[in-house]
This record gives structure tokens, sequence and C-alpha cells, in this order.
């Protein structure tokens, strides 16, 4: 197996996700958990890049989605931030566990 | 009032020999209006008879009394052969147009309608007259008055009907009337309890009839009486038998027959009057009318032709026996009731359809007669009806009195009067069909009856007064003229209603009206016509009739005098000898063959343990599992509420490990 294989790219792509998927869990602050979302949606993107640059006829449709999920993680980090900020102000913290207001 | 159509139209009946067929008469177009005008009584009463108040009679007593005038210009016109040999009847509607079930509501006048018109509209015109006495102080009287009219209206229905259907609905109807009038008095809780028990014994009859007309439905695929009479020899054996013993169960709920005549006795708390007319003379007749009408059916069946005998002979001899000893007036002339409509029965079952009719009519006349005079017994003596608590008041109330006597010589079949001709064809035929054992037992219940109705008179009317009678012996006095003027009409043809139709012997007045309409199951069955021998088998049946009603009177007068209060102790002490003598016989009586106890047996103790098992089974199995999985439900719910955190990375979490699951077990799946 060497470096410039489809392989290593989705090992790597998996690892990433995984590393975003347990901090989106893991972490307490919202900020983290954003980052993490970040973490994911380029792990994808990195493995949707991949297949289009190995897999003969995928290359343009793979550049457009890469393109799309930049545009919409840029537009979801926006609102995302902003409501975490919202939130930030109203309770005064911004570890996640205690925003528990929706509880049953 | 009464008589004279009845001899007129006998005289034309015997001139007008067999009438031409399919004649049309215009009074047929008024056969309508006889029912018609008391359902307009019962809905004018109903709605407006409140306001009425004190005169909330009038309407329905001339509803009645028109309808009376135009029954018997009906009646005149079918026995003089104006209707037919066999009767006409008009359509009125279609009641139920459904496809190939089509029921017509018609009605129907032939010679036996005709002669149940007699009865019903006579009797249910003196009892509404009667009433209007008897219920004079009593703040419900509109409600009577409305139910009375109702009453005659289902009960014409149920004679005129031309259609089992019609039947059906006229026979629930009155079962309705029965219910409403005797639980009259709905505030005593016995009346009440005596309505219910009425209405559901009857339910028990009626449901075996409504299964007759339906097999009826199904084997022949009609309702209307006269073509289900003419294709009824289509069917097999079996489903005729079945179809007639259906019939005849419901006939058997009506008319109070063996088992099922438990209920008549309690139906003596209603109202006095309602007790003459529903539970006497007309509505208890209905059974017989039903078996009698059905006669084709029945002709082809003799076995089931024979219970009816039986059921009815042993109904006679069983009441006979109770009513000895019972000291309720009421109550005594209930079960003699009872034992009449036995008779009936027992004449139908042997084959005798004109005897059982003939002993309906004249049964209808003085039997209404007596119970309206134990009405007017119970009036004079302040609303008591133990006869302990009367005697000696035949000084106080003559026209009772002798209007009474009347009554009893009739019932107990003493000649000339109508019990007599009614009884001795019942009996005389009884034994010349072939029945000797119906007529061996009903020579006893003769000879019963005379007995126990002079002990009602004698506890009654003669001998010194005694308890409540004797405390309030000064104010006794006779009831009002509209109730006396109903007691002597009546008495009339109590008196004269045997003579009137029972001559001659073997071939009498009422035989050829009714010959049309029996003749056809008299021809199936096989009943030759033989020779009427007045001085050979008849003149003997009829001197033993006598005899034992002579015999069972003198044992009444000796046991409980006659007029004056002589030789009272010697009687005291002969009753309760004779008590002593059938211990046992005494205590059966008394406590009526301790039927209601074996009811009270077999359906409150042990169909309650039965219902409450039933229930117990529908509470835990049924409702529980019904209940149970609503439980579960709501627990289940309750346990997963928990999973609801408010925290978004437990649901994250769960998300996560949803995907893993899925992705995993797809790789597994796919993967092999």
């Amino acid at each position: 197996m060497t470096l410039q294989s489809l392989d290593t790219y989705l090992v790597l792509a998996g690892a990433l996700f995984a590393i975003g998927s347990f901090g989106f869990l893991a972490r307490r602050n919202a900020i983290s958990m954003l980052m993490s979302i970040e973490l994911m949606l380029n792990a994808v993107n990195l493995a949707i890049l991949a297949f289009g640059a190995f897999v003969p006829g995928l290359a343009g449709h793979a550049s457009v989605i890469a393109l799309f999920v930049i545009a919409v993680a840029a537009a979801e980090a926006t609102v995302g931030l902003a409501i975490v900020v919202a939130i930030y102000r109203n309770r005064r913290t911004p570890l996640v566990d205690e925003y528990d207001a929706m509880r049953e | 009032m009464f008589a004279p159509p009845i001899a007129g139209a006998a005289l034309l009946a015997l001139a007008a020999e067999g009438g031409s067929e399919a004649v049309s008469s215009p009074l047929l177009d008024l056969v309508p209006i006889i029912p018609a005008l008391p359902l307009a009584g019962f809905a004018f009463t109903a709605l407006f008879g409140r306001r009425l108040g004190r005169l909330a009679h009038l309407v329905p007593l001339a509803a009645v009394v028109a309808s009376w005038l135009i029954a018997m210009a009906v009646v005149y016109e079918a026995l003089t052969g104006g209707f037919g040999e066999h009767g006409a009847g008009i359509t009125l509607w279609t009641w139920v147009p459904a496809g190939a079930f089509q029921v017509t509501v018609g009605l129907f006048v032939d010679n036996l309608a005709a002669c149940l018109l007699i009865v019903v509209t006579t009797i249910g015109m003196l009892v509404h007259l009667y009433s209007v006495g008897y219920m004079a102080h009593d703040p419900g009287r509109w409600r009577f008055f409305a139910y009375l009219n109702l009453f005659m209206f289902s009960m014409l229905l149920l004679v005129l009907a031309d259609s089992f259907l019609v039947i059906f609905a006229a026979w629930e109807l009155v079962g309705l009337c029965s219910y409403l009038l005797i639980g009259f008095w709905y505030r005593r809780r016995s009346a009440a309890l005596a309505a219910k028990k009425a209405f559901i014994v009857n339910r028990v009859g009626d449901l075996g009839f409504a299964l007759g007309i339906m097999l009826i439905w199904v084997s022949l695929g009609t309702l209307d009486l006269r073509e289900v009479f003419a294709r009824i020899g289509e069917l097999d054996h079996t489903t005729i038998v079945a179809i007639a013993l259906l019939v005849f169960c419901g006939a058997m709920g009506k008319s109070a027959q063996f088992p099922l005549h438990v209920w008549l006795p309690d139906a003596m708390e209603g109202p006095t009057p309602v007790s003459a007319l529903i539970h006497a003379a007309t509505m208890v007749n209905a059974g017989v009318y039903l078996v009698a009408r059905t006669n084709p059916i029945f002709a082809q069946v003799p076995e089931a032709m024979v219970v009816v005998a039986a059921v009815g002979i042993f109904t006679a001899i069983l009441a006979a026996s109770i009513a000895f000893t019972q000291n309720d007036i009421k109550r005594v002339l209930a079960y003699s009731t009872l034992s009449q409509l036995g008779y009936m029965f027992a004449a139908l079952g042997v084959g005798a359809f004109s005897a059982a009719i003939f002993h309906l009519m004249t049964h209808g006349f003085f039997k209404g007669l007596l119970f309206l005079g134990s009405g007017s017994v119970i009036h004079a003596v302040g609303d008591e009806q133990d006869m302990n608590n009367m005697g000696g008041l035949w000084r106080r109330i003559p026209v009772t009195h002798w209007t009474m006597l009347v009554g009893t010589l009739a019932i107990a079949g003493i000649p000339p009067l109508a019990g007599f001709f009614s009884k001795d064809e019942v009996l005389g035929e009884s034994f010349k069909l072939g029945f000797a054992w119906v007529w061996a037992i009903g020579i006893v219940v003769a000879a019963m009856t005379a007995f126990y109705m002079w002990r009602l008179m004698g506890k009654t009317f003669y001998g010194p007064p005694s308890g409540h009678a004797r405390s309030i012996w000064d104010r006794i006095h006779e009831s009002t003229p509209t109730m006396t003027v109903s007691l002597v009409l009546l008495a009339i043809p109590s008196a004269l209603a045997g003579l009137a139709l029972g001559l001659p012997f073997g071939d009498s007045v009422l035989k050829r009206w009714l010959e049309p309409v029996f003749a056809g199951a008299e021809e199936t069955l096989g009943h030759a016509a033989g020779e009427f021998a007045l001085l050979g088998v008849d003149g003997a049946l009829i001197l033993a009739s006598v005899f034992v009603a002579t015999v069972g009177l003198l044992a009444g007068i000796w046991l409980f005098g006659a007029f004056r209060a002589g030789g009272r102790p010697a009687m005291v002490a002969r009753i309760s000898g004779a008590n002593a003598a059938t211990r046992f016989l005494y205590r059966a009586s008394f406590a009526k063959w301790w039927f209601d106890d074996l009811n009270h047996l077999l359906f409150i103790v042990i169909g309650g343990k039965v219902a409450a098992a039933c229930w117990w089974f529908d509470w835990v199995v049924v409702d529980g599992t019904v209940n149970g999985v609503g439980r579960l439900t709501v627990d289940a719910g309750r346990g997963l509420r928990r999973v609801q955190t408010g925290r978004v990375q437990n649901y994250a979490l769960g998300i996560a490990i949803g995907l893993i699951v899925m992705a995993g077990s797809y790789l597994l799946i796919a993967g092999r």
C-alpha cells in the first residue's frame, strides 16, 4: 500500500471523523463542539475529494460537492457561533451539560 | 246494549248459508278505523290529558265507544257473510320494502277475528266505563286512560293483523301496555317488580315466537298469514313441528301457561280494571287466538297438538289447585284465569278449535265480570284485598254480590249460564276426539273450579264480617253507578252468551260461524263431525260435568256457607279439619307449588352465581387484557421518559450509536 492510494486518504478521513465525533460527544464546551463539527465536515470533504481524485468520472462532481460543503460549513459555523453566544449571554456558561431547559 | 246485535247476527248467520266468495263490502273500509280510534285517543290523551285533569277520561271513552259501534257493524257484516266465507282484508301500506323481504301492513276480518272483536271491544268499552268510577280519585288518571287506549289499539291490531310480523309487533305492544299498566302505581315496589316480572317472563315466550316467525320466513319466504297457511303443507314434517312448537312457545308466554305462568298472579298488582281487561279477558287470550289462528299449521302436526293439550290441561289442574288456598281475592281470580286458559289450550290441543274460541268468549265475559266485581269489593272495603278481612258483604253491596254470583255460577258451569255451554263443549269434544285423559283431568278441574269459586264467594260475601270489614262496616257502600252499570252489562252476556251461541248442541251458532276457519284443519286431522246424541254419550258427558260442578259447589257451600251467617263455628271446624287432613297438599297449594321459589333458586341463586362467574371472567380476563395493554403502554412511557434529559450530547450519542449499529449490521449482512 503506497501513500498515494485511496485507502490512505480514507483512513485519514475516517480518523479525522472519529476524532471529530469523539470531540462532539465528549467535550463540554460549546465552542469545542462547534470545532469538532468542523473537523467532521472536513473529514467528509477529504473523503469526497479523495474519491474525486482516484475514481475517473467523479472529479467534477466531487469538486462541486466539496465547494457546497465548505459553503454550508461556513454558514453553519456562523449560525452556530451566534447561537452559542446568545446562550452564553443568557446562561453565563459555555458548558452544554448545563443547558438542560428542554428536559422532560 | 250487547245482546241484540249478537242475537240478530246469529239469526242472519243461520239465514245466509255460505256467503259468496270475494264480496267487497263498503264496511271493509271502516275496518282500519276500529284500531285507529283508540290510537288517536291515546295520542290525544298522552299529549293533552294532564291538562284535562278529572275530565281526562272523556276522549278515550268516546274513542272506544265509537270503535265498539263500528266493530259491531263490521262483526255483523262478517258473520252474515258480507265479507265472504273466508273473510276479506285490505292492505294499508308496505311496511318493510327491503329487496326480497317485503312486509305489508294489512287488516283482515274473518269470522274468527269477528268473534275476537266482539270480546275485545265490548269488554274494553265496559272496562273503560268502569274505570271512570274506579280511578276517580287517582291523580294519574290521564296516564291510565292513555295506556288503556293504547292497549285497545294494540289488541285490535293483534286481532285484525294479516301478517305474522304485524301480529308480532302488536304482540309486543300489548306486552308493553301490560307492563305499563301492571306498574301503573310504580311508586309501590311490589308493583314495579311485578311489572318487570311480567315483561321478562313474556320475553322468554316471545323469543320462541320470534324464532318461529324467522323459521317461517326462511322456509316459506312469506309472512302473510293466508299465504303461509296455503303453503304450509309444502314443508317437511320436522320443520312444521318446529314452527308449531315455537309459535306455541309465544302463546305460552302471553297466555301464562306452565312453566311461564308465574307472571300472571303477580300482575294483579295493577289496577283492577287492568286485571279485568288485560289479564283476564283479552291480552291473555292472545295466545289462544294465535294458536287458533294458526290452526292450519298445527293441524299438520298432531304430535305438537298433543303438547298443547298436555301443557293446557296440566296448567288447568295446577292453577286450580293453587287457587284453593290463596287469600287475596284477585289472586284467586288470577289462578282461575290460568286454569281456564289451560282449558282453552286443552281444547285447541285436542282439535276442538271452536270449543276453545267459545270458551275464550264466555270466559272473557264472566272473568271480566268477576274481576270488575272484585274491584268493586276492594273499593267497598277500603283497598283491602285479603278475603280474611271480608265476609257478610252481600247485604252492603248487593249489586256487586248478585253480579258476581252470576259470574261464579257461570264459571262453575251451572246451566244455563255461559260457562256451562263452553266448558261442556271443551270437555265433551276432548272425550269424543279420543283424549279421555284430557277429559278426566278436565272434569276434576271443573269440580275444583266450582269449589274454589264458592270459597271466594263464601269468604267475601257470606258469613259474619271479620277483621277489617267489621271495623269499617258502617262505611261500606256500593260503588258508583258507572261501575255497577258495567257489572250489570257484563252479567248479561255472562248469563246468556251460552244460550245465544251454544245452541243447538252439536251444531251451535258459534260452530257455524267458525266453520270456514277451522274446517280445513279438522279435515286434515280427520275429525269427522259425528252425530250429536243427547240421549247417548253427549248427554252422559253433559250430566257428568253438571254433576261435578254441583258437587264442587255443594262442597264449597258446606265449608264456606251461603248468605246467612249461621253455623259458622261448625264451618270453621270443618275447614280446619279439611286443612289438617291434607296438610301437605295445603302447604303445597299455599306456596303455589313452590314455583316462585324454584325460579328464585334457578334464576336468582344459581343463575346469579353463573352470572357472577361470567362477570368475574369478563372483569379479570377480558377487561384485564384490555386494561393490561393500556397499563403497559403507560408504564413504558413513564419509564422511557427519563431518556429525555434535555442535554444535546446524550441525544447525539444515541444517534451515533444508532448509526454505528445500523452501519455495522449492514456491513455484517452485506459482507457475508
